[in-house]
């Protein structure tokens, strides 16, 4: 069967209840049962409940088993009312202490201890009644009492006190009623041939639908607040308002029901041989218990009790949270929402919000483990799962640091994925593919928060695992992806690069990795991944330091020294690395220059030793090494001397001699060996850049030299010499170089030299006449000014002072001092003694 | 709980014309068994921001009573019948509109003949699959009702109702020939019935809380109809 809601339980073995007893009616008020028999007694019954202890204890939705709950009866009263006749009807009215029964048309008041009777209450003429559970009155003193009068089509309502009964209203109605039940001023009325919505306060009378309750017995029973549950054709039970409408679908019973109860949130129904329980929440039949004889089903105060002619039952309801769980565990999840959001109001507040988010979360497990990923997605949402409880599914996506638990109880019967799919790698793939979607869409939200760390590693690992192509966005974006942890991560990850590149759908991945640790300031996460990283390609791995910002590297972790010394396993990255240093960032150091020429020396050797090597990268990397050796001047050109000796590396050579000034034996390698007349003429310009023409005209003279004194007699010399004579006339002092040639040398030959030579002499002779010209008219302009100054009138006045004793000339006599002051002659004298006051002058002057 | 719902959609119509099949079809995207319907059931569809209930109704002459109870207060009523049989049609008229007389006022009336999908002029959505119509299985039948007998019942019942017919929708507009089978025009029925209905619930909404207390009135209005019989 499908869920347990209920489990019967008996409360009257035939030794509790008087022999031969026909019951006819029940009613139960807490502790109380009250029998009325078919031969007019009443007996009253305690009905104690008694719990097993083990279930109570238990923490939320762990009931193991059903509750233990047994009930004990003891007897108590009874009273024989005086016509033998069947007791019809039984109410308790607790608060006021009073029992109302109905036998032979006559509703009796009776003290509810004693039995006796009230005097003076009797209500006469009454087919059947009802207490009004929800009266308009809220009198605390006094019950409603509804009653279908033997009066031909008439309904009364009365007020019952303690002592007294009073008549309210009488309604007439349009047909014969023969069952009813009240809520509010609605009654709700079985007519002889249809439902009816009776208003007794307007007199209102609202037609529900038809029903043929002569042929059948009417069943009405008040569900809540303006709902009632009718027997309808077809054995449906049929939901109504108060306003004829119904808002639930119908439940389906036999066609011969007996009686109805409610228990939220379930209907029962009562017929020969079953009771069936069926949800008011969503109408489908939740059990069905086998039950023969039953006469009477009731709730009595959320009780339901269901009878025989001579015993009685109880029908224990299981904890809702026990029924949710026994659907959840059926993997029945639609019917377990519904009866968890049901349950909302028989469960105080604060644990049902923690029961439901509980069930949520199962629901969402259990959807996930269906592959329902949409549902699960939703369930784990809206109960705010912690995102850590489905990633502990997958085996090694938590980061190892994390300090996570499952829940306990747990939400799910689940190890891992691998027992949630019996190793179904389609299934598993699924899964993957589904928290890949779902955690990169809730990473940055607040799901994620707190959690960032586990969220982003797993991610990670996903991403590398499945190849996938966000793998590299989210390197590179902000991310929390755990560190240390990432060992796992990077197996993987190698796995990928080293494997199938070629068919990826990211050629470049490779480079997007150096782009992350190039950028990644994590000194610790791009270490240890240098070596990964170097062996799979050194010319591209080292840009992870060669493209790093100058402040980084001014940091300790990646100082030069350190990374030098960590790179020296791989010869390549060294050298570009030290070629950064060097040529790029311009790093003024002896042993960076050194070492770095030292490893071109060495991959240059390298690589001529090998046949098969490549010409053009030879050729680069010996360009790439003469440039060093030109431009730095830091490296130690003896010990390369040394090592470069006895190779053919003869213009490397020669820039080595050049460096050491020795220029005849680098021009004479340049020349004689290499015969390289082009680079010998230029390592004259480089060699003198910067100097003086002279040390330029030095090298020329010497490369001639070089040229006009070979060894062996060479016809290309000569024309080289010539070619050098003719192409650079000014870099030749002509007249010294006059006499280095041989006499036999036409004219004709050297005739660019000598007309160069000789146009350069004239410039140069011309520049020098016009210097000399300048010269001297810049002296005549100075000597233009000195006679000016010379030049002036002096006059003599009272008013002139001496310029050094500051006292007027008695005499016409005076002294003119060179820059113009007129002084007494003593005074002038004066100054010739003393030179000290030869300044004096211009001081005062300024006065 | 259960989701209040802001207005009611019912459909009513002759058992077998397909009801069931329709609300399948367009609830749950698909056409599949059916068994008779036993008094009533329900669905809760969620339209743009409301809920609507919508009923579907069982056909059988033993629920017949149920109508009524069912209609009361609805905002649309969906009469349905089966385009291969006159009969249905006819039903509609003579057993279903008084069933309607508890609807809402304003309520609106669609006419729908399903099965289109069995009539020789119906060339569609093909359909492949073993099939169990009412009549013959292997060749398609002679339509029996064309929709200008549904516009021509369309227009009295909104003499029946004594609606004025230049404020009512439009008889094109409120007869549908469908098939649940190949699901032709299902969704256009539906949607346009719901786009239709919403503007009710606006105004109902507008004309404040309604509940018991409008709804007494309401009653009261009708007390003499109702309580003749
Ligand atoms: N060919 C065809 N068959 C249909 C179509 N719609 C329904 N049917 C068939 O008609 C039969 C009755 O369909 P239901 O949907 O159960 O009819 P209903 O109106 O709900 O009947 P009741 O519930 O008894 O009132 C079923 O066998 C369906 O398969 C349709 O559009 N085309
Ligand atoms: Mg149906």
């Amino acid at each position: 069967m499908s869920v347990q809601a209920f489990r019967l339980v008996c409360a009257s073995g035939k030794e509790h209840l008087p022999a031969g007893i026909q019951i006819e009616c029940l009613e139960c008020s807490g502790h109380d049962l009250y029998i009325g028999t078919s031969d007019g007694c009443i007996h009253h019954l305690l009905l104690v409940e008694e719990n097993g202890t083990e279930s109570a204890e238990l923490p939320l939705g762990q009931q193991l088993d059903y509750p233990n709950t047994s009930f004990t009866t003891t007897r108590q009263n009874q009273r024989q009312l005086g016509v033998k006749k069947p007791i019809c009807e039984l109410r308790a009215a607790s608060a006021l202490s009073r029992l109302l029964v109905l036998c032979d048309n006559t509703i009796s008041l009776l003290c509810s201890d004693s039995f006796e009777p009230v005097p003076g209450t009797k209500i006469r003429g009454v087919l059947s009644f009802t207490l009004n559970e929800n009266p308009v009155s809220d009198d605390p003193f006094s019950v409603e009492v509804c009653l279908i009068s033997s009066k031909r089509r008439t309904v009364q309502i009365f007020s019952v006190g303690q002592e007294r009964v009073q008549i309210v209203r009488e309604v007439a109605t349009p047909e014969q009623p023969c069952s009813l039940a009240a809520d509010g001023y609605y009654l709700c009325l079985a007519l002889s041939s249809r439902y009816v919505i009776l208003n007794y306060n307007t007199g209102h009378c609202q037609d529900l639908f038809p029903y043929p309750s002569e042929q059948k017995r009417p069943i009405i029973k008040r569900i809540s607040r303006q709902e009632f549950l009718l027997a309808g054709p077809g054995g449906l039970g049929m939901f109504a308002t108060v306003a004829g409408i119904s808002q639930r679908a119908p439940v389906h019973w036999s066609e011969n029901v007996i009686g109805a109860a409610v228990s939220f949130p379930y209907v029962l129904a009562l017929d020969e041989e079953f009771i069936t329980v069926h949800s008011i929440l969503d109408q489908q039949q939740k059990q069905s218990l086998p039950f023969k004889e039953g006469v009477i089903l009731q709730d009595f105060e959320g009780r339901v009790i269901v009878a025989t002619t001579n015993g009685i039952y109880v029908l224990v309801p299981l904890p809702l949270e026990k029924q949710i769980q026994d659907l959840l565990s059926n993997q029945r999840v639609e019917e377990a929402l519904v009866l968890a959001k049901g349950a909302r109001r028989n469960i105080p507040k604060e644990r049902f919000q923690v029961m439901y988010r509980r069930i949520l979360q199962q629901a969402g497990f259990i959807q996930f483990a269906q592959l329902q990923f949409l549902e699960a997605k939703e369930l784990f949402r809206t109960s705010h799962l912690d995102i850590r409880e489905l990633i502990s599914l997958y085996p090694l996506l938590l980061p190892s640091s994390s300090g996570f638990i499952r829940t306990h109880p747990p939400l799910h019967e689940y190890a891992d994925l691998n027992q949630l799919t019996r190793g179904d790698q389609e299934k598993v793939s699924k899964c993957k593919r589904f928290l890949m979607s779902y955690l990169s869409e809730i990473r940055s939200t607040e799901v994620a928060n707190g959690y960032q760390q586990d969220v982003d590693t797993a991610l990670l690992k996903l991403y590398a695992e499945a190849n996938h192509e966000s793998l590299l966005d989210l390197l590179v974006s902000d991310n929390a992806c755990e560190v240390g942890d990432s060992a796992a991560w990077l197996e993987k990850h190698k796995k990928i690069v080293n494997g199938d590149l070629e068919d990826n759908t990211r050629p470049d991945l490779f480079e997007y990795v150096v782009d992350f640790l190039t950028f990644s300031k994590d000194q610790q996460l791009v270490w240890q991944y240098v070596d990964w990283v170097l062996q799979k390609s050194e010319q591209i791995g080292v840009q992870i330091f060669t493209k790093r910002s100058l402040d980084e590297q001014l940091q300790n972790s990646f100082c030069p020294d350190k990374i030098v010394s960590h790179l020296c396993k791989y010869r390549q990255a060294l050298l570009l690395f030290l070629e950064h240093l060097v040529m790029e960032k311009m790093i003024q150091k002896e042993k960076y220059h050194t070492h770095l020429a030292v490893l071109y020396l060495e991959e240059i050797l390298r690589l001529k030793s090998m046949d098969s090597s490549d010409h053009t990268e030879l050729e680069d990397l010996r360009l790439r090494f003469q440039k060093l050796l030109r431009q730095s001047d830091l490296y130690r050109v003896l010990f390369l001397i040394d090592k470069i000796k006895g190779t053919d590396m003869h213009m490397e050579q020669a820039i080595l001699h050049g460096k050491l000034e020795e220029h005849d034996q680098a021009l004479d390698i340049l020349v004689h060996h290499l015969k390289d007349f082009a680079a010998a003429e230029s390592y004259c310009v480089w060699n003198s850049e910067g100097r003086e023409a002279f040390y330029r005209k030095r090298l020329f003279q010497l490369l001639l030299s070089s040229y006009l004194n070979p060894s062996t007699p060479d016809n290309t010399l000569i024309v080289a010499a010539v070619d050098l004579l003719n192409n650079h006339p000014k870099e030749f002092d002509a007249a010294s170089v006059l006499h280095l040639l041989p006499e036999e040398w036409s004219v004709q030959l050297l005739s660019p030299f000598l007309s160069g030579a000789m146009r350069e002499h004239v410039h140069a002779l011309r520049v020098s006449q016009m210097a000399v010209g300048l010269a001297k008219a810049e002296n005549i302009i100075y000597k233009k000014e000195k006679l000016n100054m010379k030049e002036k009138p002096v006059v003599l006045s009272e008013k002139k002072l001496c310029h050094v004793c500051r006292k007027p000339f008695g005499e016409p006599v005076f002294a003119r001092l060179p820059n113009g002051h007129i002084v007494h002659t003593y005074c002038a004298t004066n100054q010739h003694v003393n030179s000290s006051i030869d300044h004096v002058p211009s001081q005062s002057k300024r006065t | 709980m259960i989701k209040k719902p802001d207005v009611k959609v019912v459909l009513l119509g002759d058992m077998n014309v397909g009801k069931t099949s329709l609300l399948h079809r367009y609830m749950d995207r698909k056409f599949q068994d059916t068994v008779s319907t036993v008094g009533g059931a329900f669905y809760l569809k969620q339209w743009r921001s409301y809920n609507i209930s919508i009923w579907d109704t069982a056909g059988r002459e033993q629920f017949h009573g149920l109508g009524s109870m069912y209609c009361r207060s609805a905002s649309a009523i969906i009469l349905t019948y089966d385009v291969s049989s006159k009969q249905s049609l006819m039903e509609l008229e003579d057993r279903f509109l008084g069933l309607t007389d508890t609807a809402s006022e304003d309520c609106l009336f669609a006419v729908v003949g399903n099965k289109i999908d069995l009539t020789d002029d119906y060339e569609g959505e093909e359909e492949s699959e073993g099939e169990r119509p009412r009549t013959c299985s292997t060749s398609k039948v002679r339509k029996q009702v064309y929709l200008e007998d549904a516009i021509a019942l369309y227009k009295r019942i909104m003499k029946y109702k004594m609606v004025d017919e230049n404020h009512a929708p439009a008889a094109e507009k409120m007869c549908f020939e469908t098939s649940a089978k190949t699901g032709h025009n299902v969704d256009v029925l539906f949607e346009s019935v719901f786009n239709m209905v919403i503007p009710l619930i606006v105004k109902k909404k507008a004309n404040g809380p309604e509940d018991t207390i409008n709804l007494s009135q309401e009653s009261t209005e009708k007390h003499t109809k109702t309580g003749c019989c």
